[in-house]
């Protein structure tokens, strides 16, 4: 039982003074998806195939691979604002909530990390 | 975690029926959500047969005649009986509104009446809006300034000025909006809601007012403000025709301007 006033609870811990850079950085990245993603789907669909060797000239050739290093990293930033979001919604025992927080997080940046190195690997021919 | 059943003490049980007066001519069957705490029992949904010939055209009228013919412990809040007050908010036929300004014509089969969701019930169609009230009360919604009061008049403003917060000042604090929000539902300990944040709104636009920054920095918080995800269910369903969907907009494009 608790006898603190409702506009106590309702103030709680006070304002926290963050959350327009989360909500800024989500609708960058997603601005910055929609080229990206057009580049990436025409690409592949404008390739004569998809054996090793279109793909790895392919992805060594000009502007290729720092393009798709800037989709992975902008999909896993993107990605991981968005499933911050989701939890934040859903999950209310607070233990749970800092835990799974960190656990995505942990995941995205792992995500991001192979992605960029598995494209540096191919592009720089290193990938047979 | 997110609870995907009522607990088992809110679940809804078959209620009484109550058949129509005879003789009735027009009738219709208004579904009715009845919950005593005081019983121990869980809620139930009475069903009431209803004449419209011989009862007014609005859903309050139809409420306000079966509490004073059929069953007069049916409880609801009421006052105006013209959308001013904001008392009589229900969940009618799947919708926030005002029993008072819906018109049982509108309304397709039977008519189904609730409180609004996700609420604790006081008694049948009675929410407990302590939480709802003191979220609004923690926007400070008064004009806050520096500069003192011109001893002679009033503090002026333009009639442009008057006009930009005419609507957002409008809102009579029914918590239509509020408890159609899914993210109200999910967080209403810590995000604030629409109703809240609309009124918060029309202080930070209100041109006499000069505590803009803090009323902003206030808000800046991933959940008073941030668990609004432009769903606009509260603009959907406002009894007012306002727009706390937009209000909460322009405070989100307010936060990135000054960062900017």
């Amino acid at each position: 039982m608790s006898l603190t006033t409702p506009l106590r609870q309702v103030l709680g811990l006070g304002s926290a003074k963050s959350g327009v850079h989360h909500w800024w950085m989500q609708r960058l990245t997603s601005v910055a998806l929609v080229p990206l993603t057009l580049w990436f789907v025409v690409s592949l669909v404008t390739l004569p195939g998809f054996d090793h060797a279109t793909i790895s000239a392919w992805m060594s050739q000009g502007l290729t691979a720092p393009l798709l290093v800037l989709l992975v990293l902008t999909m896993t930033w993107h990605s991981r604002l968005g499933v911050q979001v989701v939890i934040e919604d859903y999950v209310h025992t607070s233990g749970a909530r800092t835990v799974s927080l960190v656990l995505v997080g942990f995941a995205h940046v792992f995500m991001a990390a192979a992605g960029v190195f598995a494209i540096l690997k191919v592009a720089l021919g290193r990938g047979a | 975690m997110a609870e995907f059943r009522l607990p088992a003490n809110s679940r809804i049980v078959k209620g009484i029926t109550h058949a129509a007066p005879a003789g009735a001519r027009e009738l219709r069957q208004v579904r009715i959500y009845r919950f005593t705490p005081d019983s121990g029992e869980n809620p139930r949904v009475d069903t009431f047969g209803l004449d419209l010939a011989s009862c007014g055209p609005m859903v309050l009228d139809a409420l306000i005649q079966l509490k004073a013919t059929v069953d007069s412990s049916l409880t609801f809040r009421r006052s105006c009986r013209e959308g001013i007050c904001g008392s009589c908010a229900m969940n009618i036929n799947g919708v926030n509104r005002l029993a008072c300004t819906t018109s049982m014509k509108e309304l397709s089969g039977d008519i189904k009446i609730y409180p609004l969701p996700h609420m604790p019930v006081v008694k049948d169609l009675v929410p407990d809006l302590t939480n709802f009230y003191a979220q609004y009360a923690a926007v400070k919604p008064w004009l806050r300034t520096r500069t003192p009061a011109p001893p002679d008049r009033e503090r002026l403003q333009s009639k442009e000025e008057q006009e930009r917060i005419d609507r957002p000042a409008a809102c009579i604090l029914c918590a239509c909006c509020s408890t159609a929000c899914p993210s109200y539902w999910w967080n209403s300990d810590r995000f604030l809601g629409p109703a809240a944040l609309l009124a918060a709104y029309r202080w930070i636009i209100d041109s006499r007012d000069e505590a803009t920054g803090e009323r902003l920095d206030e808000l800046e918080d991933p959940f008073r403000l941030y668990r609004c995800h432009t769903i606009m269910n509260c603009t959907d369903v406002c009894p007012k025709d306002l727009n706390p969907a937009r209000a909460i907009a322009e405070i989100k494009k307010m936060m990135v301007e000054r960062q900017i």
